[in-house]
């Protein structure tokens, strides 16, 4: 293997991220709507926009954004 | 008519004598303000060195919640006892954070200073052995962050290769313990380290002028290490400054070392000083052998900030022993001076452990009650620890050291360990602001990620030598060294050196390793 083709596996992404259209409350059956969250870790606070059930407020979090940039943001929350 | 002060008994330990390595007793004591580690071989005469200056700092550090693990995976049974048996041992009370490959023993320079003792000639590991090594860590079950180191690990070619190999082997931290000096001449050579895995530069950074680096590198390298950091930022990859701190030489310079780093920001992430130990190759091991501890690094470190900073921004380590490490993280303002980063801590004083979904879990979740949204709370490996406790599995029988040691695992993997390198990993890496592209409606976060390239980390870390060496510290290193054999050692063990040179565990150039225990024997009949 010459070094210039050498990479790191890439991550498997099983699917895209759903869109909003698709997304509705399992628990009201109401379509899910794009709304001002506040997502909270450890103290701090942060005002975001992501799907939410209009009815419940129940919060729509894609595994994309839990293991991509929420969870950078998480990592650079946390302390030794 | 002179007096000494009077002398405060600390606590018992057990060390080395510096002579024979043979371990012998040794005490704590008090003199003054300043640590002293005292202890007396039956043949070989008293030591006692300063191992902590400031004793107010002692008694805090002391204070700190001491964490223990069973190692993950043993190999070496206990014979001979601590630190001959090293593989590890089922003594051993802490499990590995950050492990050593010593990819080859050759050098592009021949640095006075060098605890490998690494010469221009030598000999690399082959594919195959460093294969063997990746196993011996996969047996250990646990994602340990991977340093490349040697001698220098550029002097190989096929360095990129070797990354790409951890990194497929599931390893999601690579470091490179480096002089800097080919990755400053050859960024195409960084380029293609960076494609294959590499995220950080661990790079050798005593001074911020050549007179530094002629002292204690034998050569002008203050312009290479300048190319070296750009190369980096250039690449994506994060360089974390690593002075050998000197008393004489460089100890005047810990605050330009730190002007010089928040300059060089975001390419430099942090600043890790290590306090020189005298173990592989040094000038003299007859003379005086200068020292400078810890808390004298962080007080040169206050007193240069001129009060923006203090005492109780920095912690010791949580993982390792707490008289190993300090650690703090800084947000460097607009004009340059250092605000402290206010820790989160959890209920149980350090902080929550992180949380991410397994890539297998489904994609829709997110019930946080009410509007609050957190992540999702599926814990990674699931950890068979409270968040109050630590880990501490029951000790298991472990086979015999052999050429492939016999592995005895444990489930159970420390929390403490697991915090400290995700710490790591967050603070030394590219920041993920250079990495993240901007969303529309997440801009909160976007914000917040944009301040981490402003914030620098400082640590230290004091490896220990057949002076200073505290068997109690020793058995809850972190930081280990895959031995040529598929050992896993303590890393002050792996490269602890007596008075003329002669190693414990290190093979000396153009020897093959041999098992501790036939050491000690050997030793014993005085061979």
């Amino acid at each position: 293997m010459s070094g210039d083709d050498v990479s790191p596996d890439p991550t498997p992404v099983d699917h895209a991220p759903p869109a909003l259209a698709d997304l509705v409350c399992a628990a009201c059956d109401v379509a899910l709507e794009p709304g001002k969250v506040e997502a909270s870790y450890l103290g701090q606070t942060f005002p975001v926009d992501l799907p939410r059930c209009p009815k419940c407020g129940f919060v729509f979090v894609s595994e994309d954004l839990a293991l991509g940039k929420m969870l950078k943001v998480e990592q650079a929350l946390e302390d030794k | 008519m002179t007096c000494r002060p009077p002398r405060l008994h600390l606590g018992l330990t057990e060390s080395v004598c510096p002579v024979c390595l043979k371990t012998i007793p040794a005490e704590r004591i008090a003199e003054g303000d300043t640590v002293l580690l005292a202890k007396s071989c039956p043949e070989h005469g008293s030591f006692a060195v300063p191992v902590w200056r400031g004793l107010d700092s002692w008694v805090t550090w002391g204070s700190a919640a001491r964490a223990f693990a069973r190692p993950v995976a043993t190999a070496t049974e206990v014979e001979h006892g601590c630190p001959q048996d090293c593989g590890l041992c089922p003594e051993h009370r802490q499990q590995s954070c950050c492990v050593l490959l010593e990819v080859t023993s050759r050098c592009n320079i021949a640095c006075p200073l060098c605890f490998a003792s690494a010469e221009t000639h030598g000999a690399d590991a082959t594919l195959a052995e460093i294969d063997g090594w990746l196993e011996t860590l996969a047996q250990g079950g646990r994602n340990v962050h991977v340093q490349l180191s040697g001698g220098e690990p550029t002097m190989r070619d096929d360095l990129p290769e070797i990354v790409a190999r951890i990194r497929a082997a599931g390893f999601d931290f690579v470091q490179l313990n480096s002089n800097g000096i080919r990755i400053a001449r050859e960024p195409a050579y960084l380029d293609r380290l960076a494609k294959a895995g590499l995220d950080c530069v661990f790079l050798q950074f005593d001074g911020v002028d050549d007179g530094v680096y002629e002292r204690l590198r034998g050569a002008k390298l203050m312009r290479l290490k300048e190319q070296a950091i750009a190369n980096c930022g250039a690449a994506g990859i994060g360089c974390v400054l690593v002075p050998t701190v000197v008393p004489g030489v460089n100890d005047a310079d810990i605050g330009a070392i730190l002007d010089f780093a928040v300059a060089h920001m975001p390419a430099v992430r942090a600043v890790h000083f290590q306090p020189v130990s005298w173990f592989g190759r040094y000038p003299d091991a007859n003379a005086e052998l200068p020292r400078i501890t810890l808390p004298e690094i962080i007080a040169a470190l206050i007193a240069h900030e001129g009060g923006t900073i203090a005492w109780n921004d920095f912690h010791p380590g949580s993982a390792e022993n707490p008289y190993c490490s300090f650690s703090g993280r800084f947000r460097v303002d607009d004009d340059g001076r250092l605000q402290p980063q206010a820790a989160a801590q959890s209920c149980c004083g350090t902080p929550i452990e992180a949380v991410a979904v397994p890539a297998s879990a489904p994609s829709t979740t997110g019930c946080c009650g009410g509007t609050a949204a957190k992540a999702p709370a599926a814990p990674v490996a699931a950890p068979a620890s409270a968040c109050c406790g630590t880990s501490r599995p029951k000790s298991d029988a472990a086979g015999p050291n052999a050429a492939q040691p016999a592995i005895v695992s444990s489930e159970i993997a420390s929390p403490d360990v697991a915090r400290a390198r995700r710490y790591v990993a967050g603070q030394w890496r590219r920041p993920a602001s250079t990495t993240e592209p901007a969303t529309p409606g997440l801009d909160a976060f976007d914000r917040f990620l944009a301040t981490q390239d402003r914030i620098l980390g400082l640590s230290g870390m004091a490896f220990q030598d057949a002076w200073t060496l505290d068997l109690d510290r020793l058995r809850q290193c972190h930081i280990h060294v895959v031995s040529p054999d598929r050992r896993v050692v303590p890393f002050c063990a792996w490269n602890l050196t007596a008075i003329d040179g002669r190693p414990m565990h290190r093979p000396q150039h153009g020897q093959q390793p041999q098992p501790a225990a036939s050491v000690a024997a050997a030793d014993k009949a005085g061979l």
